[in-house]
């Protein structure tokens, strides 16, 4: 995919200048690979073989020459993957966002108020950039550091499988696909219980509210990630718009809500559920009225798609279905 | 209202002298803009690797052993194509501006006034939002088309198809009359900015991207934009440079240049042309950058006069240099859009001159 029709950078540095565009490392993304080396790992873990060419989110294709010594990651989700196969050692840069593990703190910050400075990226000599979809990490960015030479993965999961996915994909990225497996073998497990735990209570029909601004609601747009999320922690998501993901307090009105789960409540104490309750025109909810009004404080792991979105499903499906969970956690 | 306005004459003795002051001086600053831009960042490199980096790469001297491939690639392919498209860009915008404030005879005109803003930002819009809506677009995204992306390509087609668009609306018979003109493009300029609005609203995780392309940034130029833009607004300043008498008889009114025997509404359609074309071009690698061409080409007026001969290389010179440094505030104060530098910077000087001189709507005229 992504094919760079016409080198014009190349070409236009190579009339500047005599050499080839620098290439840290040694490392280069390639538009079109050769086929033979795109052999998917077999099944069963082995030491991945270098050079290795991958297939990331936005189905570029990307190669890398070795194992990768200097990750720079451009969102928290990554990092924690990263972290989470025992590889945090190898990060060179991260987010200003990153809190996750604690010892990513003193790493370099590559990214400040969401943007990334590609001096900075360059500087740190990375031999694998992970980068986030969905103009989380601007494509435009992306575009550039890959034109620069750097082997950039983009990863941007949907769902819990595709974060699967995407741990194992980073698992192969810095041959560490044992630890990835094992890694999301807990995970599914772990979901896999929740499942259980609410397989056969009534889903009530639930609002997650991830901000309102101006009066403006967001929540979970239709199709999304969040949505997928809600369900399978036993909940019946009420959904925005797919796109704005706002929805239109008249809709949620007529949804009429049972449940109503306040996870912009974990960033700002103003929004409680007395607050919530007394705000006109939401007071005919069901779960107004049944005092039904959650305060999600893991909102941080529920919308960061990462190894801890299990913690994330685990604290929705005790929010939805408390009793469900017993008294344990 | 308009005491001396016959152009007189400036290549000949003293004059001759000024405008090579001018020239000089604008060029000394460009070039120290080059120095400066392409020397700092937000990463930090000594100046003695930058000038090894720069001597080897383009002048083929000496060798870049003991310099990192890095602080190589953060020189030669971040920071110069940046600080050369500020450049293109700046010129581009200078040039559009002093050409629109002369054809339309307006203190209020700038590159954009009749409506290359609105339909760009509506083409680079699209290409930002398009891809999210139809995700089989999104190849056409992330591809490039001779090494122009699908935003590029959009906002220079939004601008210069709008202008096309408000001239056609315009044009009475063989004439162009600048209030029409200018009515025809605010009109025209509303309605796209509502299309504009629209697909904001509907954006989502694009509102970032669409926001920070309005506000103009040149951050990611790299050589590709660089080849596309510069041929173009360069080729524009040639041929607006050539026409420097239209314009120069264009500030009479478009009576007395005509009595004159300039082919008033031919040489204004011409000129609103190549003006766009510089200003579509400009756009179509930074975004709508504001300030530079409204304020460059005024200045310029109140210190070296109205003659297009000298104000036009003055104010591509001046464009470029004052864009680049305004790039270099943004970068260095985290990569805040180069557009609120601009006028962070700009109004408060425009202010100042004002007050300064009270001349500025006569310049136009006189």
């Amino acid at each position: 995919m992504v094919p760079r029709l016409l080198g014009i950078p190349l070409l236009l540095i190579a009339t500047l200048a005599a050499c080839e565009p620098a290439s840290p490392a040694g490392t280069g993304v390639t538009a079109r690979p050769v086929a033979s080396a795109a052999i998917p790992p077999a099944s069963a873990p082995e030491a991945a073989a270098y050079p290795l060419t991958l297939t990331d989110d936005t189905g570029r294709e990307v190669v890398l020459e070795a194992e990768p010594e200097r990750i720079v990651s451009l969102a928290p989700s990554n990092t924690e993957i990263v972290c989470a196969l025992d590889a945090c050692d190898l990060i060179v840069g991260v987010t200003d966002f990153d809190d996750y593990p604690p010892e990513v703190a003193d790493v370099e910050k590559v990214v400040v108020g969401a943007q990334v400075d590609v001096e900075a990226v360059v500087a740190a000599e990375p031999d694998l950039v992970l980068a986030a979809g969905n103009e989380l990490t601007s494509s435009a960015v992306i575009e550039q550091l890959a034109q620069l030479g750097l082997p950039v993965l983009t990863l941007y999961p949907e769902s819990l499988d595709e974060i699967y996915a995407d741990i194992e994909l980073v698992g192969r990225a810095i041959d560490r696909g044992d630890a990835a497996r094992a890694l999301v073998d807990d995970m599914e497990g772990r979901v896999d219980d929740v499942r259980t735990a609410v397989a056969d209570l009534d889903p009530p029909r639930t609002f997650y509210e991830v901000g309102m601004f101006e009066g403006v609601i967001y929540t979970a747009g239709s199709g999304s990630f969040l949505a997928s999320l809600i369900e399978t922690a036993g909940g019946e998501p009420i959904t925005g718009d797919a796109l704005s993901t706002s929805i239109e307090l008249e809709d949620l009105v007529a949804a009429n809500p049972e449940l109503i789960l306040l996870g912009d409540a974990a960033y700002d104490p103003t929004i409680t559920p007395e607050a919530v309750a007394s705000r006109p025109g939401w007071e005919t909810m069901s779960a107004v009225a049944g005092g039904r009004i959650v305060v999600v404080a893991e909102d941080p792991v529920i919308t960061r798609p990462g190894p801890r979105i299990v913690d994330g499903l685990e604290a929705l499906a005790r929010a939805i279905h408390p009793g469900a969970f017993g008294s344990g956690s | 209202m308009r005491a001396g306005v016959v152009p007189r004459p400036i290549v000949r003795g003293p004059a001759l002298t000024r405008a090579a002051l001018v020239l000089g001086a604008g060029a000394g600053l460009l070039l120290l803009a080059l120095v400066v831009g392409v020397g700092l960042g937000s990463v930090a490199v000594a100046p003695d690797e930058v000038l090894r980096v720069l001597g080897h790469r383009l002048l083929g001297l000496g060798a870049t052993s003991g310099v990192d491939a890095s602080t190589e690639t953060i020189v030669m392919e971040l920071r110069l194509p940046r600080v050369l498209g500020a450049m293109t860009v700046g010129a581009g915008l200078a040039c559009a501006g002093t050409v629109f404030q002369a054809i339309l005879r307006n203190p209020m005109a700038d590159p954009y006034i009749i409506g290359t803003a609105a339909g760009a930002s509506l083409g680079a819009t699209l290409g930002i939002v398009l891809p999210l809506l139809a995700p089989a677009l999104a190849i056409g995204a992330a591809s490039t088309w001779l090494g122009i992306g699908l935003v590029q390509l959009l906002a220079f087609a939004g601008g210069l198809g709008t202008v096309l668009l408000v001239i056609g609306v315009a044009r009475q018979g063989g004439r162009l009359p600048s209030v029409t003109l200018l009515l025809t493009g605010y009109a025209v300029s509303s309605l796209l900015a509502a299309g504009v609005s629209l697909l904001m609203f509907a954006s989502g995780r694009a509102l970032a991207v669409i926001f920070s392309w309005l506000m103009g940034s040149l951050a990611g130029v790299g050589w590709a934009d660089l080849a596309i833009a510069a041929p173009v607004v360069g080729a524009t300043f040639v041929l607006l440079l050539a026409r420097w008498r239209s314009l120069n008889l264009l500030l009479l009114g478009d009576g007395p240049a005509a009595h004159l025997g300039l082919e008033v509404g031919r040489a204004k359609l011409r000129l609103t042309l190549l003006a766009t074309l510089a200003t579509s071009a400009a756009v179509a690698i930074s975004g709508t950058i504001g300030f530079v061409g409204l304020v460059v080409p005024h200045v310029l007026r109140l210190v070296i006069g109205p003659d297009h001969r000298l104000l036009l290389p003055a104010s591509a010179v001046l464009g470029a240099a004052l864009l680049v440094l305004a790039d270099l505030g943004a970068r260095l104060a985290g990569g805040i859009p180069v557009g609120v530098v601009t006028a962070l910077v700009g109004a408060p000087f425009f202010l100042w001159l004002l007050r300064r001189s009270r001349r500025v709507a006569s310049a136009l005229s006189a």
